[in-house]
């Protein structure tokens, strides 16, 4: 075995993290605002009183926690330019670059799995809390907006982060699709100098520090954040 | 919109003539299976392991566990997929290294697949079976213990046989996640469900019918390991045991 | 003021009030007791809608509270209510917790609404602790709060439902004390509660529940003096020994 290297790293690291690591970082935190964001209204769809819109919210759930997400992705990756040729009355499918398909995936993805998470926390939210609301005259989006949903939210922030670091870790997997994240720049230059022990190995140490970092930051966050009661 | 339709395609023979296209996938799923089995086996037998050395006594072997659960943990799985298929064989003496990679597709591709998604899942598994210990409750052991059995048998004989119908409900989200992630090995020539149908994709250009074929197929396999496992449960149920609640990430 | 009449409600096919009536006139205090399950918090919860009824009729000011064209938020507005467990939102302060239906159910601007709720705190005794948490605070200290924050709404009536029934009792008496000025202001009240002194001292009249039912409607003399129904006086002989 020839030695290790290291060169080849100290080479492309500018690259790997300006054009790489970049990709990784804005499509989870793009994904992590959108996927809570749909994946509260989910969650409030889930818990609604009516009876069609919480079986939908149910089925969207149910259906992309049963697939796995290589094949969601390939779906929204030639579905995407389907359906926005579509919205915008196009005849040919429009073009749509890998990021914003894999934005949408994982927006889309990463909602079932923010909405299972949203849903305990609102129903961790004591009735008495909802009762007190209503009594006051507030009517169900004030009661929600102002009560319910800041609290749950409060008492679910290490799990949502952690659901992020997981996020973080799967956006890895827009290889498929050939983007240029982290992983696929990396890739890229393993492929080109023949130098992939050393690529896959930095980006898999890489990849462990900024994971185990997070969720030590997490865990630490745990008791300072549950809303004096 | 220019698409054409064409669900009769599945009925039609793939390039390969090994059969119809809905044959090519259906041993994708066959490959699917293989490899969640395999790994399965593993995850089970390290995950027991590692879950329940983690909450001995002993220190250093908590920690032990502690630092294999985060390392496996933290580095994705495709990552990790890359460096057992290309790394591992260079760091391998050169004559078990070549001989690695001198093996025929497809187990070229399974057995790297297999021992990366055993240890992916068996550090799930370990936190599952952790989590199932710590939440018996404490009299169990010390009963054990005050019969004369040692903490080996005390482990074996009490405390395991309940953990393991505790855990049944977390440990099928676990088997339907290795089904899933299995997926993955396409990205190191593992020709299973999803990578046949992206490849069914590309010859045939019926994107759509190729795609909700393969999604059909994976959510059927999924019926299929729910339903199995709710029987199972139904046998192999211990009165007034609750089991535990499995909050998932995927 | 608040008029019940021949209220029923069921949980499925189980029977939770039967043919319940009575009347609340303006400036009245009628207490609700009974033993547990009995019906009186879940016929306190139906006046203001917090809880469905399959029979019958409640007038609140006129106000049918069942008709499905009643703008519920505003009847609630008018109504005020004090629960057992305070419900106080804890992750605002107590002046937030006192102006935030004041501002948006009422439409008030906020200075407004942060002076009334400050007279109200100091009306209650609480004025230093209004940039407090609800964490920070005693239960007794709470439920007064919760009483302020029910009256910043300017209501017409309050419920109360069982005020005094989480408090420790060294606790009981500043919750009581609050209430019986209000009664002696002359407030509309129907309150649930087990405290017979409260009864005795301020209320007009007193309602006894059991399974249900509005087994006794008695003015306070009666009532305490030589009540009708054996049920009743059971519940009395029982009660009154402490």
């Amino acid at each position: 075995m020839s030695g290790f290297d290291f060169d080849v790293i100290q080479r492309s690291v500018w690259y790997l993290f300006r054009d790489g690591m970049t990709f990784t970082v804005t499509l989870t935190l793009m994904a992590m605002a959108g996927g809570i964001v749909f994946g509260t209204l989910l969650a409030m769809m889930r818990l609604s009183s009516f009876a069609p819109l919480a079986w939908v919210a149910g089925a969207y759930v149910n259906l992309m926690r049963s697939v796995p997400l290589v094949l969601v992705i390939f779906w929204f990756f030639f579905l995407v330019p389907y359906i926005g040729a579509w919205i915008i009355g196009e005849k040919t499918p429009i073009k749509v670059g890998a990021f914003w398909s894999a934005v949408i995936t994982f927006t889309m993805f990463e909602a079932a799995y923010y909405c299972e998470i949203m849903r305990a926390g609102i129903q961790s939210i004591a009735r008495g809390q909802v009762a007190a609301s209503l009594a006051l005259g507030l009517d169900y989006w004030q009661t929600m907006g102002h009560i319910v949903l800041p609290q749950a939210f409060r008492n679910m922030v290490p799990v949502l982060l952690t659901q992020t670091i997981i996020l973080f870790q799967d956006t890895s997997l827009v290889y498929v699709i050939s983007a240029t994240d982290f992983l696929g720049a990396a890739a890229k230059v393993a492929n080109r100098d023949y130098r992939l022990v050393e690529m896959y190995s930095f980006v898999a140490l890489v990849y462990f520090v900024i994971s185990f970092a997070a969720s030590y930051y997490v865990r630490s966050l745990q008791g300072r954040i549950a809303v004096i009661r | 919109m220019n698409y054409n339709w064409n669900w009769g395609i599945l009925l039609q023979p793939e390039p390969g003539g090994t059969g119809s296209y809905l044959q090519y996938l259906l041993v994708g799923l066959g490959w699917t299976l293989a490899t969640a089995l395999a790994a399965w086996v593993i995850a089970l037998a390290i995950g027991l392991v590692v879950g329940t050395l983690r909450t001995t006594p002993l220190k250093w072997i908590v920690r032990l566990g502690n630092a294999y659960v985060e390392v496996f943990r933290n580095v994705p799985l495709i990552v990790q997929m890359f460096l057992w298929f290309f790394v591992a064989p260079e760091l391998l003496p050169t004559g078990l290294g070549d001989w690695i990679k001198q093996m025929p597709p497809p187990w070229g591709s399974y057995v790297p697949a297999v021992l990366c998604l055993g240890i992916y899942t068996s550090v799930r598994v370990a936190e599952q079976v952790r989590a199932g210990i710590q939440s018996l409750p404490r009299g169990q052991g010390m009963a054990g213990t005050a019969l004369g059995l040692r903490l080996p048998q005390t482990y074996r004989y009490v405390i395991l046989p309940m953990v393991m119908r505790i855990m049944l409900p977390p440990l099928t989200s676990e088997f339907m996640n290795i089904i899933k992630n299995s997926s993955v090995a396409l990205t190191i020539g593992l020709l299973e469900l999803t990578g046949r149908a992206r490849a069914m994709q590309e010859f045939s250009f019926q994107v759509f019918e190729a795609f909700a074929a393969a999604t059909v197929i994976y959510l059927l396999t999924n019926l299929a390991v729910v339903l199995g496992m709710r029987a199972l449960e139904r046998r192999i149920r211990v009165p007034g045991l609750i089991s535990a609640q499995g909050a998932g990430s995927h | 003021m608040i008029s019940i009449q021949n209220v029923s409600k069921w949980f499925g096919t189980f029977p939770v009030l039967t043919d319940c009536s009575t009347e609340v006139q303006k400036g009245q205090v009628v207490v609700v007791c009974g033993p547990s399950g009995s019906g009186k918090s879940t016929l306190i919860k139906c006046v203001n809608a917090l809880e469905p009824f399959q029979k019958g009729r409640i007038l609140v000011d006129g106000i049918s509270v069942g008709d499905p064209r009643t703008d519920l938020p505003k009847l609630r507005s008018r109504v005020g209510m004090v629960f057992q467990h305070f419900e106080l939102f804890p992750h605002l302060t107590v002046t937030e917790n006192l102006t935030l239906a004041q501002i948006k159910v009422l439409n008030r601007q906020k200075d407004a609404a942060v002076a009334k709720g400050r007279k109200l705190l100091e009306r209650v005794g609480l004025a230093e602790h209004r940039d407090k948490f609800p964490g920070n605070l005693s239960g007794g200290q709470q439920q007064r709060v919760a009483i302020a924050r029910a009256l910043c709404m300017d209501p017409i009536a309050m419920l109360f439902d069982e005020p005094t029934s989480a408090l420790d009792p060294e606790m009981i008496n500043e919750v009581l004390d609050v209430m019986v000025e209000l009664a002696q202001e002359g407030m509309t009240m129907m309150v649930v509660t087990h405290e017979m002194g409260f009864a005795r001292k301020v209320a007009h009249r007193v309602i006894f529940m059991d399974g249900g039912r509005i087994v006794e409607d008695a003015s306070k003399d009666e009532f305490f003096g030589t009540p009708r129904s054996e049920r009743a006086q059971l519940f009395l002989s029982k009660i009154l020994q402490h």
